[in-house]
């Protein structure tokens, strides 16, 4: 079950990846590309600490300080960028 | 081996150990300080990191950024198969972790390569110094981590192994550091600006 969890989680991650190419490439604005691309990221941030990293496992102490250094992170360069 | 399972759900006791995950905090909070200056800055001077920003080279990042996820979805397949008592898989998937991290420098020497030709060094401007700085810094951390991994892979090749569970997870959360951080600075320096 985990085999394919893992192998999963790398094809939306690679996925995302592509997402964010392709946000890159259309022309929809600096701002807007940035705030779409900045989001994709965390997401992937998101999925390799919670499964890769098994923190989905740990704590919700672990859980919470990851999710509140992505939102913080996100917040501040969306809000100053 | 030694495959003594620790109770991640305890507070005290987080996947790689919590001496390993208050590194990865200070990591993160570094590196997300010096990125969120490096927005700050940008505001000063919006050409100059726009027109810098294009003369990365965008395809050789999103490479990058396959190469590392690619090499910590075989790092989780190896701790996975280490939990199983299967340290011949366990070796092999180490081994394709450590060949993503060697392809992930091969491709960073050339880019590094191609900026130090076109005379773009770390004194060339703002962006630059920030471009320079923050992802050599991040190389350390890889080469670092692939040190880290290698000493894994001579552990688990002894033949009385003494490699605790414990210190696989350690060295896998901290490869996978590597990953976490590569995905703040792709965005930010290759993208947004």
């Amino acid at each position: 079950m985990k085999n394919h969890l893992y192998f999963k989680v790398l094809i939306s991650l690679l996925a995302l990846t592509i997402l964010a190419a392709l946000v890159v490439i259309l022309d929809i604005g600096l701002k807007a590309a940035s705030s779409i691309i900045l989001v994709l990221f965390m997401l992937k941030f998101l999925a390799v600490a919670f499964y890769f990293m098994e923190l989905k496992k740990a704590h919700v102490f672990w859980k919470s300080a990851v999710l509140i250094f992505a939102s913080i992170f996100l917040g501040l360069v969306l809000l100053i960028g | 081996m030694d495959l003594v399972k620790t109770d991640s759900k305890n507070i005290y006791y987080p996947p790689g150990g919590i001496l390993l995950w208050i590194i990865i905090f200070l990591e993160l909070f570094t590196f997300g300080m010096a990125l969120v200056a490096m927005v700050v800055y940008s505001k000063d001077e919006p050409e100059v990191f726009h027109s810098s920003r294009l003369l990365l080279n965008t395809t050789f990042g999103l490479f990058n950024t396959v190469f590392l996820l690619t090499s910590g979805f075989f790092m989780a397949k190896s701790v996975q198969s280490f939990k199983a008592n299967n340290s011949k898989k366990s070796s092999l998937y180490l081994k394709l972790t450590m060949l993503g991290g060697f392809l992930f420098l091969g491709l960073k020497s050339i880019e590094y390569y191609e900026k130090i030709e076109a005379g773009l060094s770390i004194g060339y401007n703002t962006f630059f110094s920030f471009y320079w700085m923050l992802t050599l810094f991040h190389v350390i951390h890889i080469l670092v981590g692939l040190v880290i991994l290698s000493s894994v892979y001579v552990g688990l090749h002894k033949k009385e192994s003494n490699l605790e569970l414990e210190d696989f997870e350690a060295s896998a959360s901290f490869w996978h550091m590597c990953d976490l951080i590569w995905l703040l600075l792709f965005p930010i320096i290759y993208l947004i600006f």
